[in-house]
């Protein structure tokens, strides 16, 4: 391919610099700016652990069940496909198309005490709103399309054959869908995961519309960072916002790493 | 191991593909499948494998009604045209794959497969990953893998396709000696009619979903029942209004019969086209090598042609 001029070069590092490498910068700058000490101790603030570990505890609930949910819809529109599944098809993007905040409102306006999801929770007793149980629905909402939008196209490209070739081997459809078809889609099965997990973590305006953002209690973490600006604690709000950078950064050398995999596997097969 | 398929007929949406075909395949011969794109003949192949519901007809095994058997209960060998290897799995593992279904312990798989993976000359292929192997080496990997299972019937779609024409045509060679030793009885679809000539030893021709013929490869070349088998099994020319086969005609002096033209000479090593053209048709003669050398048919010259 042709090599970019210098200049082009240039450029594109200022570019990408100015948007993110000098604030993301700017913001470890702060976070350590009173030593790495102050940093530790800071990291064990009280409020924030919780807020973290309530982050955690959505994603170990909603990740998987994006997973479950992204690989039948991802097996259903491939496999069976039908004008009603192509319609699904586009159905799924939504989360991705409207503001956060449509979600956080539409979740609330359904799972409100009076709303017509809502009520009859609140007839077994049970308040859905501003619960942990709505962050898990806003982050499962907000990154319903990520695992099956990667997922759709390596199913297509495999094709059927393989299967074909299992069933006239002998094997059931579980077997089938084990050790063939999720064995050939588990790469991007875990690029899938790993954006729905940086998606859930980093989900803001949705879980703060449904959460009621009360503190040690359904406060997550990126609530907790913007609370502790507004409530004039930038120091503990900067450790929190490294905190999350750091686990982006994990998830980045992760999403890179599957995609290398991925590549590895294209160029073997010709 | 016969097969007997009765009535056979597939619609895919509007358009029918099979239309009642009926035919039988005897116990251990080799058949091909022969027909254009759209024949439907991958589609029956499919059918007697179980991938494929059909609309009605019956296909039996060995007298056995196997028509709403599911595929994983047929015993059958199936091989598709791009192999489908399982990508994932060692070479040793795709072999094993129908034992491991089929629960057979660790030794006796191991047993086994090493010697299919003999049989198919891959003895020092079986760490590989089928990435790492040649089209021809994927080939026999899935014929292997299908032989695994001791099929009663193998089935083969168009499995020489893929291939460069020397290793398709040392396969054909190696595929045919294979199932001669094997005795299985072995169905191959293809649109390449050398190939089917080459390899079964009976040829059915489909066209648009029907059968038009069955018979030996000699019979079906020699006394095609139809326009469409006569155009389909080789090239074909007219003289004064009648086909023939190119190498069916012969060049003579211009005084033994119908005058022609020299219009090209072709040289293709072993054998030489002749066109001439008469005031009636372009045609085609195709001489051998030697033939042509004693006529020495220049363009621009005067002959006739005759039958042979």
């Amino acid at each position: 391919m042709h090599r970019p001029s210098l200049a082009l070069r240039v450029a594109v590092l200022c570019y990408v610099g100015a948007l993110v490498a000098l604030p993301l910068g700017f913001v470890f700058q702060q976070a350590l700016s009173h030593g790495v000490s102050a940093f530790v101790n800071a990291l064990s603030n009280a409020e924030m652990d919780s807020a973290l570990w309530l982050t955690v505890r959505v994603a170990v609930v909603a990740v998987p069940l994006n997973v479950v949910f992204g690989l039948g819809v991802s097996l259903w529109i491939v496999r069976h496909p039908s004008r009603f599944s192509r319609v699904f098809d586009t159905l799924i993007d939504i989360p991705l198309a409207v503001s956060p905040i449509i979600v956080g409102l539409s979740l609330e306006l359904a799972y409100a005490q009076n709303g017509w999801l809502g009520r009859p929770f609140a007839a077994w007793g049970l308040q859905v709103m501003f619960s942990y149980w709505a962050i898990v629905l806003a982050s499962v909402f907000v990154s319903l399309p990520l695992v099956s939008r990667q997922v759709i196209p390596m199913l297509r490209s495999v094709g059927t054959h393989q299967e074909q070739t299992a069933q006239t081997l002998g094997a059931g459809p579980v077997r089938i869908f084990f050790t063939v078809t999720l064995r050939s889609i588990t790469w991007a099965t875990a690029y899938g995961v790993t954006l729905t997990i940086a998606r859930v973590i980093g989900e803001y305006g949705a879980v703060l519309i449904v959460s009621g953002n009360i503190g040690f209690r359904t406060e997550t973490l990126t609530l907790n960072i913007s609370n502790n600006f507004e409530n004039f604690t930038p120091y503990q709000g900067f450790v929190g916002v490294s905190l999350l950078s750091l686990v982006s950064i994990f998830v980045l050398l992760v999403l890179g790493h599957a995609r290398h995999r991925e590549r590895l596997r294209h160029e073997y097969r010709t | 191991m016969s097969i007997v398929l009765k009535n056979i007929t597939k619609h895919f949406g509007p358009d029918l593909v099979l239309d009642e075909v009926s035919d039988e395949i005897p116990s251990g011969s080799m058949t091909a499948l022969l027909g254009p794109s759209g024949s439907g003949k991958s589609t029956l192949l499919r059918i007697i494998a179980g991938l494929e519901s059909l609309d009605h007809g019956t296909v039996e095994l060995h007298g056995r009604d196997v028509t709403s058997v599911e595929a994983r209960h047929r015993q059958i060998g199936f091989c598709f045209q791009d192999y489908a290897p399982f990508n994932q799995m060692t070479v040793f593992d795709n072999v094993a794959y129908g034992l491991k279904v089929r629960r057979i312990g660790t030794a006796q798989r191991k047993k086994e497969v090493d010697e299919l993976l003999g049989l198919v000359r891959l003895s020092d292929f079986g760490d590989r990953y089928p990435r790492q192997l040649s089209g021809g080496q994927r080939q026999r990997m899935a014929l292997a893998r299908a032989l695994a299972i001791k099929p009663e019937v193998l089935l083969l779609d168009e499995p020489f396709a893929a291939l460069d024409a020397q290793v398709s045509g040392e396969l054909r060679v190696w595929v045919r000696s294979l199932q001669r030793e094997l005795g299985i009885t072995t169905i191959l679809v293809t649109h390449n009619q050398s190939e089917a000539m080459e390899v079964a030893d009976r040829i059915v021709i489909l066209h648009e979903g029907r059968i038009e013929q069955v018979g030996p490869p000699d019979q079906v070349y020699d006394k095609p029942s139809s326009d469409f088998v006569h155009g389909f099994l080789g090239p074909l020319t007219t003289w004064r209004g009648v086909a023939y086969r190119p190498h069916d005609l012969q060049l003579c002096d211009v005084d033994a019969g119908p005058r022609a033209r020299v219009v090209d000479v072709i040289r293709l090593g072993f054998e030489v086209r002749v066109v001439v053209e008469s005031d009636q048709e372009t045609t085609w003669v195709q001489l051998t090598h030697h033939e042509a050398r004693q006529l020495n048919p220049v363009v621009g010259s005067w002959v006739s042609v005759r039958p042979r």
